[in-house]
């Protein structure tokens, strides 16, 4: 199954639903649709990489800790993510290595300020051929 | 479209509907929704009715969970919900029953200004607003406060912008709280929380958030509009916006700090997002104490913006924002909770009062009131849509018997963003809206689509069941004439 994400309609916000192989494949598309959310965000080609760690009691409370903390570094620092190396998600942490980049102002296109990445309906679940997360996003 | 919600919705009068107690276990109170049979019909189609039923649910709630006309759905609480409870019988504190944006919230200008003499600048005076007051994503603040900065503006509120120079003293007198609830604690506030601040204290934001010159286009209550200053045919400005991201991380903050607590006090909910601590207990206090920074933040923001609105309107008319009366009519929290005294069975009790999407309305006569309003009321600031109306409404003695002195917030969304912006295909909204006379200017490429007047419900129908329900009267109409948005 190839990663993919898709935004839907949820009253006054935005859902989001993810789908890879396995649950450590959801977490590009994850960020992917976070920003589309956002707008059409350009990355200079300045890459760093960052390191974060997750502890907790469930995979998709996990997922939505990771994409809580893409946001606040998108918000104080403007620089977007993408995975790049999972080495280890489960019920209980999540550990990934991501490439950062300063989102370039002149080329970008901004459509919403995402307030927060909510609880509501949040779940991973299995799939044919894959896993399907759901996460909605208060705008 | 099929109904969401089928269970009972029982008449009480016109405007009224309860949700027996009896129907579901867990319910502590009755659920009653202000709702005209149009409403009530649009209402069943989501899941707020039910969210309604559920915040009946929450320890020491009293008399009933709440819902005003605007009701739509929620994250635990339903928008447009209210609910008290009492601390000395086990009462709680819910971040779902503020909201992300706490204090988000609306207040109103006047000016001297007449139609007549603005029409000829209104297209300057917006692009004018548009670069002055900053909105939309990730643009800061004109201002910049450092960590101690930020917490004394989150301890002393509205009057340390004030004191800086952004305003005037008598927009403190005319704030709600005075722009300052005490016993806010900015030091239990996350590191997150200060980073996302620091640089926001005085934007608009996105999404529904705007700043609108409007003109006031009716009066059905001249003396109360008297009391506020406001003429027909004279301008007004009106700011919505709320915490930012400091206050979106508050609350992030509380959901995540008190994921296990309802487990500890033996709390039973029938929704996780109902997430709650005793008002009393630690838990409780140390949300209370955040949520209460986050507040007196949200006043600083509005604050800020309204010297920066003043300012744009000296650089467009010549004149200053004293000579063309831009005094301040009143600025009211939506997305609160605050200790309030009550009578409830025949004693006084000090109930925590959650208003999420619902507007203080205190009735005339109250101390809690500026002087100049404790003849009339006070002063309830209604925003509709971009296309069509607003309103300023006064708070009525029904509002302390029925509503907790609480009345509506807006018009509430009838569309989704989607929906919206597919609506919007092959048409142009910005024309549109100057087809209708407002100048519209968005920095998001799909704000005005999403933001469309179709989007909305009619203010109208949301302010008139209040109205007949003796919560709070129609003062004025205000009808837009330009707007930004980020």
């Amino acid at each position: 199954m190839e990663p993919s994400f898709e935004i839907f309609d949820h009253t006054a916000d935005a859902g989001l639903r993810i789908r890879a192989a396995t649950p450590a494949g959801l977490l590009r598309p994850a960020a992917e649709g976070l920003y589309a959310i956002i707008g059409e965000l350009v990355p200079a080609d300045r890459w760093s990489r960052k390191t974060f760690e997750f502890e907790g009691s469930d995979a998709s409370i996990l997922l939505r800790d990771y994409l809580a903390e893409l946001l606040l570094t998108f918000e104080r620092d403007g620089r977007i993510a993408s995975a790049d190396d999972v080495t280890g998600f489960d019920d209980r942490r999540l550990n990934v290595t991501v490439r950062l980049a300063p989102v370039d102002p002149k080329r970008t296109v901004y459509h919403h300020e995402v307030k927060a990445i909510t609880y509501h309906e949040l779940a991973i679940r299995t799939i044919p051929g894959g896993y399907e997360a759901t996460v909605i996003v208060d705008i | 479209m099929a109904d969401n919600y089928t269970g009972p919705l029982e008449r009480l009068d016109a405007n009224r509907w309860r949700i027996p107690k009896s129907y579901k276990p867990g319910m502590n109170v009755d659920g009653i929704i202000y709702a005209d049979e149009d409403i009530l019909a649009a209402v069943k189609q989501d899941k707020s009715p039910e969210q309604v039923a559920n915040v009946a649910c929450l320890p020491g709630i009293v008399k009933a969970s709440l819902a005003m006309p605007d009701i739509h759905w929620g994250y635990g609480f339903c928008i447009g919900g209210v609910a008290a409870t009492d601390p000395k019988k086990g009462g709680v504190i819910s971040p779902g029953g503020v909201g992300y944006d706490i204090n988000c919230g609306v207040r109103l200008l006047r000016t001297n200004i007449p139609l007549k003499r603005a029409e000829k600048h209104m297209e300057r005076l917006v692009e004018q607003l548009f670069t002055t007051v900053p909105c939309g994503v990730g643009r800061g603040g004109v201002v910049k406060f450092s960590k101690k900065e930020l917490k004394r503006l989150m301890t002393e509120g509205a009057p340390y912008v004030v004191a800086k120079g952004f305003g005037w003293d008598s927009d403190v007198a005319a704030t709600e709280a005075g722009g300052r609830i005490p016993d806010a604690e900015p030091d239990l506030l996350s590191e997150r929380a200060l980073e996302r601040g620091h640089d926001q204290c005085g934007t608009l934001g996105s999404g529904n958030h705007f700043l609108e010159v409007q003109v006031v286009e009716h009066i059905d209550d001249p003396r109360a509009a008297q009391a506020m200053g406001l003429e027909q045919g004279h301008l007004t400005v009106m700011i919505h916006s709320g915490s930012r991201g400091l206050g979106y991380q508050v609350c992030e903050d509380a959901l995540k700090r008190l994921h296990d607590v309802p487990g500890k006090y033996g709390i039973d909910l029938p929704d996780k997002q109902l997430v709650c601590a005793p008002v009393e207990s630690p838990e409780g206090r140390h949300y209370l104490g955040a949520m209460r920074a986050a507040a007196n933040f949200a006043w600083c923001n509005r604050q800020i913006m309204t010297h920066l609105a003043r300012e744009a309107f000296f650089e467009v008319f010549g004149q200053s924002a004293e000579e063309l009366g831009m005094s301040l009519v009143y600025d009211v929290a939506h997305n609160i909770a605050k200790m309030e005294p009550y009578e409830v069975e025949g004693r006084t009790c000090e109930l925590c009062v959650h208003r999420k999407g619902a507007t203080r309305a205190f009735p005339p006569g109250h101390p809690e009131l500026p002087e100049r309003y404790r003849a009339i009321g006070q002063p309830v600031l209604v925003p509709g849509d971009m296309g069509r109306s607003s309103y300023v409404l006064v708070g009525r003695d029904g509002s302390m018997e029925h509503t907790f002195g609480s009345s509506c917030h807006g018009a509430g969304r009838r569309m989704s963003r989607g929906a919206a912006i597919r609506a919007s295909k092959g048409r142009s909204i910005r024309q549109e809206l100057l087809d209708r006379g407002v100048i519209a200017r968005a920095r998001g490429r799909t704000g005005l689509e999403e933001e469309q007047p179709d989007a909305y419900k009619d203010v109208i129908s949301v302010v008139n069941v209040l109205h007949a329900a003796g919560i709070s009267h129609k003062v004025a109409k205000l009808r837009p004439l330009g707007v930004i948005k980020g």
